[in-house]
């Protein structure tokens, strides 16, 4: 407990008429506590540990509360006060004309009786410094004269002191007080932030309905670690593009925050910030500022499976095995060629994946990797987004950063890996691994795994929306007297009627047709160790479950004979094992709400895949009963 | 050899926990002699294998006997198990055969 205040001094010059605060009164320290301004004066209350007063202090000190000398939950030594009273009331107050700044914010507000006290927690919160001085209590209690003046000093000064930086350059932190990033909002006005750029996007051009513009944004990190994403657009990006370098601080302020959109959120935070040409973005050029580092969260190449299509972003550590010259690809949104550059990249897994590097990332690191391509080098990404071209394929965005042989424990293990037997090591494309189903690329069959227990217990599952599954089970019936397939229009396998002639007429094409395709439209029962349930599958799913085309199943369904070739077939893919990518809704029948199940994807069961699933399960049930 | 108690499941770790007694094993071949197969345990252990191997074997290989040291089995029955073969998982298994699972297995 850090106790300098006076006690009982409150007390002793509220019961004393006639005090001269001129003679031994100047030695009262007391805790300044709820500090607020009213117009151009700053109000507080003043706290010896047992006793509080209402004080204010003059005009001629306000400077000394803004540039931070004088803090809320701080000690001052009151040199020259007078005790006022409130007019229409009979308390009285202290107004302070004179006083010393004995410390700065301490944790909380002091409380001698050791009653709890609620109010300063939040201030203190934002305001807690490590290195409050911290003096012994003399029960005397009166005497406290410091032997050294102590200062208020900012969160920057203290950090930039301590590493030895007293660099005068350093002394401008003083008269700035710096906000932590996570105390921003969009209802506080003046605030400035230190911040380090852990993260430059390029300036893009764009054109909407509005016109012409570009925009750029820079990630930014403040010491707590907080990160917010800052935009900037036209004349604010052209001014200060070339002012934000990657790795270097700024002071920041006059920026505006909003909420972040979340479906653009890249950085961990509720809020997003704009910087327009009024901002101030100024380099903080000699001061050291320590920045927790880029973090990276790797996932091994042969787990990038469950990551294909998601929105999540993924970060990747390699050795760069092969780069491709650039290539340069037609943009789809508006015809432009970009550059393109493949490079293959191999971790402890075995596994190898290709990374896509677009624009400057192609034509700068791209080059340079080309250039040290015998050396192996290890290479970091953040931020790729995984997509399902050959299976499992990566991509930079603008906001992917790429660090050439890192240093980091990772980058060294893997680079030992990789010179003792990765170099010798015939590793096989994560991506022949995945099994993509026809035309939908490749699910992802081991996210949201449940067992069909989950889905019958719950009969209100997809209410709202359908939610999305994967589950492993065996087909446990087929009803051979269903319907199990529909005429479809052969262009675009919309339903066809029968017309009145030969032929069919399709609805969606406006066209009769001689001959139509039966697609697949039919129900089997799955079931697991935990339930059954009725699952719906349309054609490319059904075929394979069923194992041949609907219009071959219908032609032996037709032949008779001895051998029932339809019935064989169908108990054929009775209790076979798939891994399935469900839906499951809500559907109104007959004015009652009836859960439906339907198949988004069939793959086959991998077994390695799913035994290290269970494996999985079991150490969390472990972990969760211990 | 007496076929009616269970073989249990081991990797280089836990071999010697069973010297003298019925054990199986998943090895991945290094080298094959007359008489003996030194494989490499699901835990990357030496493990040697003596007796009569089959002819040809594959990269993985399931062998059943008993142990005879800490890195031996003399084994009877000798089972090609393919190229293809999760040892991370066996390994795993092996673990919870031996640890919380014993009286499932045992």
């Amino acid at each position: 407990m850090q106790n300098s205040v006076t006690p009982d001094a409150i007390s002793t010059v509220l019961s004393n008429p006639s005090f001269d605060s001129s003679s031994d009164r100047s030695e009262i320290v007391v805790q300044v506590v709820d500090l607020k301004p009213i117009g151009n004066r700053y109000t507080f209350s003043a706290n010896d540990g047992k006793t509080r007063v209402k004080a204010m202090f003059t005009a001629s000190l306000t400077p000394e509360i803004v540039s931070g000398k004088i803090q809320n939950l701080g000690l001052i030594r009151l040199v020259d006060f007078t005790v006022n009273d409130i007019s229409s009331k009979s308390t009285k107050y202290f107004l302070v004309t004179k006083c010393e700044s004995v410390a700065s914010a301490l944790d909380s507000e002091i409380d001698l009786d050791g009653k709890k006290d609620e109010e300063g927690g939040e201030a203190a919160k934002r305001q807690k410094l490590d290195h409050s001085p911290v003096r012994d209590v003399k029960e005397t209690g009166i005497m406290l004269k410091p032997k050294k003046e102590f200062v208020a000093k900012s969160a920057s000064q203290i950090i930039s002191e301590q590493r030895g930086n007293a660099a005068p350059a350093a002394r401008m932190a003083m008269t700035r007080r710096v906000h932590p990033l996570v105390s921003l909002n969009p209802y506080q006005g003046s605030w400035t932030i230190k911040v380090r750029v852990t993260n430059k996007g390029t300036m893009r051009n764009y054109r909407n309905a509005r016109g012409e513009g570009c925009v750029f944004n820079v990630e930014l990190t403040d010491e707590e670690g907080t990160q917010i994403q800052a935009t900037m657009f036209n004349d604010a990006a052209r001014k200060f593009y070339e002012r934000f370098q990657m790795g270097k601080v700024y002071y920041i302020s006059r920026g505006s925050l909003k909420l972040a959109n979340k479906q653009f959120k890249t950085v961990q935070n509720d809020y997003e910030m704009t910087l327009n040409e009024n901002s101030e973005v100024e380099e903080a050029s000699n001061e050291e500022m320590f920045v927790p580092e880029t973090k990276f969260n790797f996932v091994p190449i042969e787990e990038l499976g469950m990551y294909v299509n998601q929105r999540e972003l993924i970060d990747l550590i390699g050795v760069v095995q092969s780069v491709s010259p650039t290539m340069s690809i037609r943009r789809r949104t508006d015809n432009e060629m970009i550059p393109k550059r493949d490079i293959t990249l191999a971790d402890e897994s075995k596994k190898t994946v290709v990374v896509s590097l677009w624009n400057d990332l192609a034509t700068g690191v791209g080059q340079e990797l080309l250039d040290m391509a015998d050396e192996s080098p290890v290479i970091a990404i953040k931020s790729l987004k995984v997509g399902d071209f050959q299976g499992v394929s990566l991509s930079t965005i603008s906001r992917s950063n790429v660090v050439i042989n890192p240093e980091s424990p990772e980058a060294k293990k893997l680079k030992s890996w990789y010179d003792s037997e990765g170099k010798e090591t015939s590793m096989s494309s994560i991506g022949s691994g995945i099994s993509p189903s026809a035309k939908n690329g490749s699910w992802s069959m081991y996210t949201d795994r449940v067992l069909l227990s989950h889905i019958t217990s719950n009969p209100s599952l997809g209410d709202e929306k359908p939610v999305f599954f994967s589950t492993r089970g065996y087909i446990s019936f087929i009803k051979p007297d269903q319907t199990m397939w529909y005429q479809a229009c052969k262009t675009c396998n919309k339903k066809v009627t029968e017309a009145m002639d030969s032929g069919y007429w399709c609805e969606g094409c406006q066209k009769k047709e001689e001959e139509c395709s039966l697609r697949y439209i039919m129900v089997v029962k799955v079931s697991d160790s935990t339930g059954e349930a009725w699952f719906s599958s349309f054609n490319d799913e059904a075929e394979k479950i069923i194992g041949c085309s609907a219009d071959e199943l219908n032609k032996l369904r037709s032949e008779g004979g001895e051998v029932n070739e339809f019935q064989t077939k169908l108990k054929e893919a009775t209790w076979s094992s798939h891994v399935f990518r469900i839906s499951v809704t809500q559907n109104e029948y007959n004015g009652e709400k009836r859960q439906r199940v339907t198949v988004k994807g069939v793959a086959p069961v991998d077994f390695a895949a799913e035994t290290r699933l269970l494996l999985q399960d079991i150490s969390k049930k472990n972990k969760a009963s211990q | 050899m007496d076929t009616s108690s269970p073989a249990a499941f081991v990797n280089g770790a836990l071999l010697r926990r069973y010297i003298g007694q019925k054990v199986r094993a998943v090895v991945q071949v290094i080298r094959s002699d007359i008489g003996s197969v030194t494989g490499k345990s699901t835990d990357d252990q030496q493990i040697v294998v003596k007796g009569s191997p089959p002819p040809s074997l594959t990269t993985f290989l399931e062998v059943i006997g008993i142990a005879e040291s800490d890195n031996t089995i003399r084994a009877d029955v000798w089972t090609n198990f393919g190229d293809n073969f999760d040892a991370g998982n066996y390994n795993e298994l092996c673990k919870l055969a031996n640890g919380e699972f014993r009286h499932m297995f045992i």
